[in-house]
């Protein structure tokens, strides 16, 4: 029923494209006066109040969009086919008149205008022209209306895209900035466990979860440690890690077989081997 | 009567808001007299147009666009024909919103 919008990669939406304008809204920084190439259900109302706020600019402004292309509903009136290239008539849907104009350059669009009379409803698609100071709407597409519910769905769909675009732009402030792990070295050269950020560093594995293995070189492998010549007691690294220490056991003596960590002065305490 | 100036999406409870003005409602036909039409409004109150009578075939449905007379009457200038499948539910949502929170999209 609406074309399509060219403009948005994901617009698997049934409205016709226009609601994902919410997605680019909040990842474009700048999202006032953008192009917007979509389909927009409006009143004439709302035509002509944005016009008469945004004055003689090069495009219209709805709700912080600039749009060319937009859709309505409502009652033709005061057709005039006397030129034979062009008929010119009044919408009016209610809350207001708007001048349209429609090129017949084939046959096809010949037909489409004949049955569109005075005292039709029609459903209008087109392009929104400042002429003269006048608001003109070229119209690509005319189509009479055959079931009723569309009017009813019409200005439904105009409140809707309201308070969509709406809403959007009060979230548009707030963009989730990504957390970044940060490496926390503590620099402590004395017998005390070295303090530690819980989220020492941001390596992780192929699903996401850090090993226990990779916990523990990390703890061993920063300087501090690395700098204590007896090594790390394996009751430290359970406090630090805040891992109990069975647990721990099994995965230091694989680290141990692997070669990456050795045992200093007695078999509780370790060190990262450093090559 | 200067037909160029917007209408008001109303049902039954919210014609006497804009009594003078003009309106324009969907009703569905109940009775008919001479210069007058009975009808039951979306929100199940009882409307009565005056006016020109609407050209039959008539529909279920017809919109009345017009001048509010009373608090349950419009003397009626346009009808249309809406249809036997329109839905007065739905219609009837859209005049409170259209005189509610959206009401500056509208009028």
């Amino acid at each position: 029923m609406f074309s399509s919008s060219q403009f948005e990669p994901n617009s698997a939406f049934s409205g016709g494209g226009f609601m994902s304008s919410q997605a680019y809204e909040s990842s474009s920084s700048t999202a006032k006066n953008r192009e917007f190439q979509g389909l927009v259900p409006v009143t004439v109302k709302q035509i002509t109040e944005c016009f008469q706020s945004g004055g003689e600019k090069s495009g219209l402004v709805i709700n912080g969009i600039s749009l060319t292309n937009v859709s309505l509903v409502g009652l033709v009136c005061d057709k005039d086919d006397s030129k034979v290239t062009e008929v010119r008539f009044t919408l009016d849907d209610g809350t207001g008149r708007i001048d349209c104009k429609r090129w017949v350059n084939e046959t096809f669009d010949a037909r489409e205008m004949e049955s569109v009379r005075d005292g039709t409803y029609v459903r209008l698609n087109g392009h929104l022209k400042t002429f003269q100071g006048k608001t003109q709407l070229l119209v690509f597409s005319v189509r009479p209306i055959m079931d009723f519910n569309e009017v009813t769905f019409h200005y439904i769909e105009c409140i809707h895209f309201y308070s969509q675009n709406s809403e959007s732009k009060g979230q548009q402030a707030g963009d989730v900035t990504q957390s970044v792990n940060t490496t926390f070295q503590g620099g402590s050269n004395t017998n005390q466990a070295v303090p530690l950020n819980p989220v020492v560093s941001s390596q992780n594995d192929g699903n996401g979860r850090k090993n226990l293995d990779d916990m523990i070189l990390d703890y061993l492998k920063q300087p501090a440690c690395t700098a204590r010549q007896q090594g790390i007691h394996i009751d430290e690294i359970a406090q630090q890690l805040k891992i109990p220490k069975n647990k721990l056991e099994g995965v230091i003596q694989s680290l141990e077989g692997d070669g990456l960590i050795y045992s200093t002065i007695d078999e509780y305490h370790f060190k990262h081997v450093e090559l | 009567m200067d037909t160029s100036s917007p209408s008001a999406f109303v049902n039954g409870a919210l014609l006497r808001r804009y009594i003078g003005q003009k309106v324009r409602t969907v009703i569905q036909v109940i009775g008919s007299d001479t210069g007058s039409v009975v009808g039951k409004s979306t929100d199940d109150l009882q409307i009565v147009v005056r006016g020109p009578s609407p050209t039959p075939p008539l529909t279920t449905y017809l919109e009345v666009i017009g001048i509010a007379e009373s608090d349950n009457s419009i003397r009626a200038e346009t009808w249309t024909n809406f249809g036997n499948t329109f839905d007065p539910q739905n219609y009837n949502e859209l005049c409170k919103l259209a005189n509610g929170e959206f009401k500056h999209l509208f009028i």
